[in-house]
């Protein structure tokens, strides 16, 4: 499989006293699976953002498909790289399918309108992620994870060979993660889709992706596949809690522990 | 798929607009405080001038007035849109935002300064209301920015701060205009059409429909940027690229309609709200629509305010303000509440 991302000696802070990530490297091969996790602060989003191009790099280098992240126009690398953020409701009221629309902007000619091969991309997008039936509707008046299921869409619909994802699934319940994450893990078998999200959850990173970059509050980072990276000794020095592990199949996950879990030893109430 | 647009679908609704804008001109070019007939007018001017009274009326006062009337109209609600859009913030609008007040002190300036008052293509009185509009966007963007990011009301304070310093400004240098002027000025200052030769009209008409046009091409791309300068790079739009080529247009048409007609009011706001309600918000279709409607309410708000205390004549301004007054302070109270989920 060719290199689809490579990050090398990647630096970035927000003024002199912040560094937020120092001397990063990493690469991944086109349709690998990869979660980026870590405690808060630990520059997840700043990442991301940078592999983005939202974000200058302040030292190292990033290249998309082995050219350097700067040498894509905005419209070029828009045709590669699809992001995800946090759903929220914008200030207009758009109808879901407006807003998956807007997907087609970087292949849209000089009248922007948009032709039958846009058209079938957005339905098709709306079919994968199963939103064709609330499509008409405004975005406002969805749920957060219905919401989330037309961003995803939207990314679906701008034809990309990498989809970057912010905490897709914050605020969500347990079904919509689920759902969310199995829609991603068939995008990246059915369409071959570089995916990279940003998570905190350690047990859905562990449960759906091939590859791990955890990163640490302190600048350090421990990167590979996902089974050998997460081990309990590794989650207590990176987040700072202990956890509790159980297998179930091929997984493995982590349940974190606090001061009062309850023990055999401990009376009723602690 | 009902939803998205297409060519044939919006030039659809820019024909519904247009016959609109054509009968509200129509209709309001035969109500005035002189009873003119349709007929005296289509017999012609007549052999010598002056012997005509209807016909001079009509050709020379209703129907440069009503045009000039809805260029303004045209300018102020393209303008509203394109800056809605970039703000992210239906309530911003060329008047509320001070942007028409900078304009306005632009051309007070050069008035001052003692360069003349005709509105000609190039003139420095124009170059000086375009280049306050423009310096004003800036500052109302920055301050806001610095006032605590891009919510809907620290915008609007911003702007409402700069709208009164300016007007201060402008009140100082209205006392320091001979008093002959001081009626005329003070008219202009309110919002009033009055006449204007022809020459100055097919140059502001060349210039407001040049920058809507300009606006239209990039109006999908408003879409896009109203989720954000984030999201617009992520789907191939440049956001400070678009944002500045807004800037610019939108203060363009306003400093063009100011010259015009001076202050004129909350039309950027109530036009494309009204206009959003009924077609949607997608830009490419709002933008055209807006202006042609913009048009039609200026005309009809201009008609009442030479009519209604006739023989006297109302500034078309105090019209707009309240209308748009109200609307503003409904508007508000709804979006305040969105303003946690703005970007």
């Amino acid at each position: 499989m060719s290199i689809c991302i490579q990050v090398e000696n990647l630096g970035f802070s927000y003024g002199p006293q912040v560094e937020i990530l120092k001397n990063l490297s990493f690469e991944i091969s086109a349709g690998t699976f990869l979660s980026i996790a870590g405690p808060n602060g630990a520059g997840k989003t700043t990442l991301l953002n940078l592999l983005s191009g939202l974000l200058k790099p302040a030292s190292g280098s990033i290249e998309i498909d082995s050219k350097p992240i700067n040498s894509y126009s905005v419209r070029q690398l828009a045709k590669k790289i699809a992001v995800v953020r946090q759903e929220f409701v914008p200030v207009f009221e758009f109808s879901a399918v407006q807003v998956v629309s807007m997907a087609r902007t970087p292949y849209l000619g000089a009248l922007a309108f948009e032709t039958n091969t846009d058209r079938e991309a957005i339905a098709e997008a709306l079919e994968m992620t199963d939103t064709a039936r609330f499509a008409d509707r405004p975005l406002g008046h969805l749920s957060g994870g219905e919401r989330q299921r037309i961003f995803i869409a939207r990314a679906l619909a701008q034809q990309t060979p990498i989809l970057l994802l912010d905490e897709p699934t914050n605020f969500l319940d347990m079904k919509h993660q689920v759902g969310i994450y199995d829609l991603l893990k068939k995008m990246q078998i059915e369409k071959q889709k570089t995916i990279v999200s940003v998570t905190h959850d350690i047990n859905l990173a562990a449960q759906y992706s091939d590859m791990i970059l955890l990163l640490s509050a302190d600048g350090s980072y421990t990167f590979g596949p996902t089974r050998e990276i997460l081990t309990t000794e590794r989650i207590e020095r990176v987040f700072g809690v202990q956890t509790f592990s159980a297998q179930t199949g091929q997984t493995r996950f982590f349940f974190p522990l606090g001061k009062f879990t309850k023990s055999q030893s401990s009376p009723p109430g602690f | 798929m009902t939803d998205l647009l297409t060519p044939k679908r919006l030039i659809t609704k820019i024909i519904l607009c247009l016959a609109a804008l054509a009968v509200v001109m129509f209709v309001c070019s035969l109500v005035g405080t002189q009873k003119i007939s349709l007929s005296a007018v289509f017999a012609g001017p007549g052999d010598t001038p002056g012997r005509n009274t209807d016909y001079d009326i009509f050709v020379r006062v209703r129907i440069p007035r009503i045009i000039l009337a809805a260029l303004v109209g045209a300018a102020l609600a393209a303008s509203g849109v394109a800056l809605q859009a970039i703000l992210r913030n239906p309530l911003a609008e060329p008047y509320i935002l001070g942007i028409s007040s900078g304009a306005a002190l632009g051309v007070m300036t050069a008035t001052l300064a003692g360069i003349s008052l005709s509105f000609l293509g190039g003139s420095p009185m124009a170059a000086m209301a375009f280049l306050f509009a423009i310096g004003t966007v800036w500052l109302v963007w920055f301050t806001g920015h610095l006032a605590g990011g891009s919510t809907v009301t620290s915008l609007l304070l911003a702007g409402v701060v700069i709208n009164a310093f300016f007007s201060a400004v402008i009140m100082l240098m209205t006392s320091l205009v001979d008093s002959e002027q001081l009626r005329s000025t003070i008219m202009w200052l309110m919002g009033s059409i009055g006449e204007k030769d022809f020459t100055t009209l097919l140059a502001s008409a060349i210039f407001i429909i040049a920058g809507i046009a300009a606006l239209f091409t990039i109006s999908q791309k408003l879409n896009v940027l109203a989720f954000g300068a984030g999201e617009a790079q992520s789907l191939g739009v440049n956001p400070r690229k678009i944002t500045l080529v807004t800037f610019a247009l939108a203060s363009f048409i306003t400093a063009v309609a100011v010259g015009l007609s001076g202050l004129v009011g909350f039309v950027g706001l109530v036009v494309p709200h009204s206009v959003r309600l009924i077609f949607g918000p997608d830009h490419r279709q709002l933008l055209p629509t807006s202006a042609l409607l913009g048009a039609a309410f200026v005309v009809i708000c201009d008609t009442i305010a030479r009519t209604i205390i006739s023989p006297a004549q109302l500034p078309v301004g105090v019209i707009t303000a309240i209308i748009g007054g109200p609307v503003f302070l409904i508007l508000l109270s709804r979006y305040s509440k969105k303003v946690g989920t703005l970007r």
